[in-house]
């Protein structure tokens, strides 16, 4: 028998406090023995968002260079952006004392979004966050974070969110070798991004995702990259600006590769698979690299 | 208005040479080059004191304090203070525009007479601030109070000071215009070798006209310059083949586009005298050639589906359409060498059944061109494009070249940036 699990109510969690407890949590591990935990936290974490300003819709659109919200032709809020109101939600789940993966060194492996009916400037949500599906991965132990953005009981938008917890060996190692890399042969590129240095921070203005992996090279060799990467949901909202329709109901998703260092280029392409569907990959331009493959798909 | 439509008839044109930019006119402004290419056709045709019925013309790179830019040209020239000016912008396609479309008010009545040029500055580029620093400018100019000024001022920050010069990349795509073509080039599976070919082309047929004085009556000097200075007459396929390609380095070894074959960063002006035969005849002038139709064309570049550098392929169709015409009518085609590349892309696609039929939804590809019409007295890699000179140039060396050919035509074409261009036919007289 299925039990359904009342969530657990909590404020709007702040990111920052939550990033300076993983920081915490990651100097007490060193200390004392962990991966006891091998099950994930069955209660929801729920909490209401006052809803997305309109300051921060026009920040989010100066950052990725689309088209004004207008409130006549535009106003139906990107994807990420409401990705970006739920995450304080996920991190809280994540954080919790009961989470058996460290918060800090999570490695976002892929995003899949079905963005059901449009959210606007304004409007109150209700952002709930589960965690799924814990299982091994040849570099750690991966997890599905699903959330689901309501306005008055009515699910908008629902994502799942892929992490790696790396070298957390909650499971056995799978015994079986990777499966060989299928060679990547770049498409004809309809687009070149060319990222500052201060592209994760200009993202960390906007998200509120201070997560130091993104800000500086000195922070993010402190947590195994060589240069500061940009936010994976960065990408993802470079490849759909102008892209989502203004009704919704558009399913997309994300996988990520190599991360992208900064300063870096990314070469993009969109390709139109059929009359709904268009395919989007990044990579490397100079190594030829893949960096993330999407997908969007229109109702 | 006219009862019907009269002949627009171009007259002759004038500009000054080419040159690469921060070469011979580093220290020259649009205003100084355009004024100077309106100055010699105001000398060659004889026009000072008179009230023409407009003057249009434009710069790609433009600073805002030439907001009048034809205008202001124009008062400083000996002609009519009176006379009218605008400016037109369309990118590469500028000056292409702003004849084609005073060729229209010639032909509905509107005016008897008008010059269309334009005119473009590397060296001379407007160099702008930060959008952050504007930002803080702006707000400390709303300011009511020191105060308040101050604390906008003081959000300025190292960072923001830095200046920033234009750039040609496309600001949808983020990839230069070398890099689009290199695409397209790829796609259309377009040689080196065919590339260099037309680039040497170019350049000896450019030489080659210079030679034998075409254009002692389109060039005046300026600045101590009295031919293009990118001109190579001696080049040679063997010479450009030892190049290293410039963009589309990604593509390896298919790489093709080198600076040779890519046109250089240029400064120049230009300009064409229109009229009615009517005013033409009254003030002994020459006719040349009529100006007889043109068409814009844009395509859907932002997603990949068209080459940046096409739109010229779709607008040729339905110019050829619209005038019961077919390119075995031609007598000579001029098709702007942004790249060897675009050029060859273009003739391509004309002879492509796929292209022609899925593309352009016609029943049979448009056909080829015959290469010796083809920029018989060069083009633009040879000569140099300044933006939006290169289109007064065009026109006014066709329509040289067709006058005493009564009732023969010629073609042009003219890719800008957007993923636009201009196609238009000249038949002369």
């Amino acid at each position: 028998m299925i039990t359904v699990t009342e969530p657990r109510r909590i404020p709007l969690p702040e990111l920052g406090r939550l990033y300076r407890k993983a920081v915490l949590d990651a100097v007490k591990s060193k200390l004392s023995t962990t991966g006891s935990l091998k099950a994930l936290p069955k209660q929801p974490v729920l909490a209401d968002h006052p809803g997305i300003t309109q300051e921060q819709a026009e920040a989010y659109r100066q950052l990725v260079h689309g088209e004004a919200f207008d409130g006549v032709h535009r106003t139906s809020l990107p994807s990420v952006l409401v990705h970006i109101a739920g995450f304080p939600v996920q991190m809280a789940l994540m954080s919790q004392r009961n989470f058996p993966l460290p918060l800090l060194g999570m490695v976002h492996l892929s995003n899949q979004v079905h963005h059901r009916k449009p959210v606007t400037a304004g409007q109150p949500l209700q952002i709930l966050a589960r965690a799924e599906n814990l299982t091994a991965h040849r570099r750690g132990t991966q997890v599905d974070i699903v959330v689901e953005v309501s306005a008055e009981g009515e699910v908008l938008y629902t994502s799942t969110s892929v992490y790696l917890g790396r070298g957390t060996y909650l499971f056995e190692k799978p015994a079986a070798a990777p499966a060989p890399r299928e060679e990547f042969l770049p498409p004809a590129k309809t687009a070149l991004w060319t990222l500052g240095a201060d592209a994760g921070r200009e993202y960390a203005a906007v998200s509120g995702d201070y997560n130091p992996i993104h800000l500086t090279g000195i922070t993010a060799k402190a947590l195994g990259q060589k240069r500061a990467i940009v936010h994976g949901m960065y990408s993802a909202a470079r490849m759909l600006e102008g892209r989502e329709p203004e009704t919704a109901g558009h399913r997309w998703s994300i996988e990520f590769s190599a991360p992208v260092t900064l300063p870096g280029k990314v070469a993009f392409a969109a390709e139109q698979i059929d009359e709904k569907t268009q395919r989007f990959s990044g990579w490397n331009p100079r190594k030829a690299r893949p960096h993330f493959t999407g997908e969007l798909t229109l109702p | 208005m006219a009862e019907k439509v009269r002949d627009a008839v171009i007259i002759g044109g004038n500009r000054i040479p080419f040159a690469r930019a921060h070469s011979a006119y580093a220290k020259s402004s649009n205003q100084d080059m355009l004024t100077s290419a309106l100055n010699g056709l105001v000398a060659r045709y004889g026009l000072q004191g008179q009230q023409l019925g407009a003057v249009a013309a434009g710069a790609v790179l433009k600073h805002s304090k030439n907001f009048n830019l034809a205008r202001e040209s124009v008062l400083g020239t000996p002609l009519d203070p009176k006379t009218p000016a605008y400016d037109v912008q369309m990118a590469c396609a500028t000056g292409t525009e702003a004849i084609g479309s005073l060729a229209n008010k010639i032909r509905l009545g509107q005016i008897d007479s008008a010059i269309g040029g334009g005119v473009d500055s590397i060296s001379d580029a407007p160099i702008v601030v930060t959008d952050e620093l504007r930002g803080i400018l702006m707000e400390a100019n709303r300011a009511r109070s020191l105060g308040a000024r101050l604390k906008a001022l003081a959000k300025i920050r190292p960072g923001h000071l830095a200046p920033q010069a234009p750039g040609t990349g496309e600001p949808r795509t983020g990839l230069s215009m070398g890099e689009h073509m290199a695409i397209t080039a790829h796609q259309w599976g377009i040689t080196r070798r065919e590339q260099d070919e037309l680039a040497v082309a170019s350049h000896r047929n450019l030489a080659a006209a210079y030679e034998e004085g075409f254009f002692d009556d389109l060039v005046t000097p300026f600045k101590g310059l009295t031919k293009d200075n990118n001109m190579r007459g001696d080049s040679t396929v063997e010479k450009l083949a030892k190049l290293s390609p410039v963009f589309g380095k990604d593509l390896g070894e298919e790489a093709t586009l080198t600076a040779a074959n890519s046109t250089p960063l240029t400064d120049g002006a230009s300009a064409v005298l229109l009229g009615t035969e009517e005013w033409a005849d009254e003030h002994d002038l020459p006719k040349l050639a009529n100006f007889v139709d043109y068409e814009q064309g844009a395509v859907d570049f932002v997603g990949g589906a068209e080459g940046l550098l096409m739109a010229p392929a779709y607008a040729a169709a339905r110019l050829l359409k619209r005038n019961n015409l077919s390119f075995a009518d031609f007598e000579y085609f001029e098709i702007h060498e942004a790249f060897a590349s675009t050029v060859l892309a273009q003739i391509k696609a004309w002879e492509s059944e796929e292209f022609c039929r899925g593309k352009l939804g016609l029943d049979a590809p448009l056909g080829s061109i015959d290469r010796s019409k083809l920029n018989v007295t060069g083009s633009s890699l040879a000569a140099g494009h300044p933006f939006a000179a290169t289109g007064g140039r065009i026109v006014a060396t066709l329509a040289k070249l067709l006058h005493g050919k009564p009732g023969k035509l010629g073609f042009i074409s003219v890719c800008a940036a957007g993923g636009q261009g201009i196609t238009a036919i000249i038949e002369g007289r």
